[in-house]
């Protein structure tokens, strides 16, 4: 076996490690290697470092010739370090490829400690001195933070569509509000009159203010829904029957509504659970009933379905109105956003229904309907695979 | 002196009623305007009371129905709709009074003539 610091002659390696001068060839490939802007390890079977380019000294903080004759475990987090002679003795034993010439997302440790997410694809080369293994890896971190960038930007205008939605039903919610303000006012000026008056209200007194607590209840509880829905929170991910949430959502939007609908609403039998963001699956709701209550308003008789199916391995939500169904050359934008020909909003709300669906690995669907029928929107959502919570 | 009250918020309904009694009026509470009709039909002397998002046959509805009447009663329309609602719901409607939720004593004796 040759020594540490002589690498084999089949591959050059950096000069400063070198044992002789290169040749061209060999110059001519160091030079390439470490143009090149993704990191280049080469190892030998023992998973000994024989080539760590320019790209990698950045990469890892580590100068090639600390890492040259070094076990490749110098670049990794221990946990992946434990393990990996292991997979290179399987794969040499077995031939079985795990990785090779698969590309793999794994992590990479920092001369000083960070560990940071790293694409590696791994080649094989035989040789005269046995098989090397090149290793080519990419800094996943700008990637990374540019879909969290991304993802955080989406995200902030998923709610800022739930604020506008609940804008918009902001003179309906008001006047929801109402109901039981005057009641509880009433409740309590007929106690106060009573007593200015010197009416004997002893009997009746407890059950009035019972009844103004419960009216001042259920102005809270207006409060309460309205929050939930608007206040901004982190995308989470829970395993959740659809139906109970689909009912909230429909309670939220018809606060306030000038009950001028009918609403039919048929709960599917033994729906497997959906593993969703609540909140957001509740807007997807909200936006469509919505939708459906105002295409149907000028129905004679205004109507709506919101039903629920399961349908292989997926769990579907049908609100089906009875309007005039969707105009032909409104259909291409449908789902666009500030596409909207309504006069009120921004415009959103289908597109980022059809977004958030599709974050959940499902998908928003229309049946535009047209002559005598309504439109008909679909939400697919996959079926949780498993009834725990899923993160 | 009679009035009937057409609401189908419960919590309102009550308490209205409790509050007209309270004043002195005998009180006859419809959770909408299709009950109403099945009664006897309010007569001159009376005063009706109509919520103007009723289920069914809208309030605006009933209102015109009652000012029709060869003997209409007083109307007087409770909402808390916006005021560009009552204005497309009551366009061409003169009740005797409208007043806009939340309610409070002082306002409905405003409307009504006294006990």
């Amino acid at each position: 076996m040759k020594d540490f610091a002589s690498p084999p002659a089949s591959l050059p390696t950096s000069p400063e490690t070198a044992p002789h001068p290169p040749t061209v060839s060999e110059a001519r490939l160091l030079s390439v290697l470490d143009t090149a802007a993704d990191g280049i390890i080469v190892i030998d079977e023992h998973a000994r470092i024989l080539i760590f380019n320019k790209a990698c000294e950045r990469m890892f903080g580590i100068s090639a010739a600390e890492a040259v004759g070094q076990n490749v475990k110098l670049v990794m987090p221990t946990e992946y370090a434990r393990q990996h002679d292991a997979y290179v003795g399987s794969y040499i034993r077995t031939g079985v490829k795990k990785i090779i010439g698969i590309g793999r997302e794994v992590q990479g440790r920092h001369a000083d400690g960070t560990v940071f997410p790293l694409e590696l694809s791994v080649g094989e080369a035989a040789t005269p001195d046995g098989r090397q293994f090149i290793g080519i890896l990419r800094d996943l971190r700008p990637r990374k933070e540019s879909e969290q960038r991304l993802a955080d930007l989406q995200s902030e205008l998923v709610h800022l569509a739930r604020v506008s939605a609940i804008d918009e039903m902001g003179a309906a919610i008001a006047h929801e509000l109402n109901q039981p303000l005057t009641a509880l006012m009433l409740y309590l000026q007929a106690i106060r009159r009573a007593h200015s008056r010197g009416v004997d209200i002893v009997t009746v007194v407890g059950d009035i203010l019972d009844k103004a607590a419960g009216e001042a209840e259920r102005a809270g509880h207006i409060i309460q829904r309205m929050r939930q829905f608007v206040e901004k929170r982190d995308p989470e991910r829970h395993a959740r029957a659809l139906d109970p949430l689909i009912d909230e959502a429909i309670d939220l939007t018809l606060l306030g509504q000038r009950h001028r609908i009918r609403i039919e609403r048929e709960a599917g039998q033994n729906l497997p659970p959906v593993s969703v963001d609540p909140v957001q699956v509740q807007q997807i709701v909200v936006n469509l009933v919505r939708n459906a209550i105002e295409a149907a308003a000028g129905a004679p008789d205004p109507a709506i379905r919101i039903r629920t199916l399961a349908s292989d391995g997926s769990v579907r939500l049908e609100v089906q109105d009875n309007g005039p169904g969707i105009a032909p050359e409104a259909l291409p934008k449908l789902f666009e956003a500030f596409a909207s020909s309504k006069r009120r909003g921004m415009g959103l709300g289908l597109a980022i229904s059809r977004t958030i669906a599709q974050n959940h690995g499902g998908d928003l669907l229309v049946d535009p309907g047209g002559n005598g029928r309504g439109a008909c929107f679909t939400l697919v959502l996959p079926a949780a695979p498993v009834p725990d919570e899923v993160g | 002196m009679r009035v009937h009250v057409v609401e189908d918020d419960a919590g309102v309904s009550d308490s209205l009623a409790l509050i007209l009694r309270n004043i002195g009026h005998d009180v006859v509470s419809h959770r909408d305007a299709e009950s109403l009709f099945k009664g006897p039909v309010p007569e001159a002397g009376d005063t009706v009371i109509v919520d103007l998002s009723l289920p069914g046959i809208p309030g605006a509805q009933l209102v015109r129905w009652l000012l029709n009447l060869a003997a209409p009663p007083r109307v007087v329309v409770i909402t808390g709709q916006s005021q560009g609602f009552i204005d497309h719901q009551l366009r061409g409607l003169m009740p005797d009074g409208v007043m806009r939720k939340p309610l409070d004593v002082d306002a409905i004796a405003r409307v009504l003539p006294h006990a």
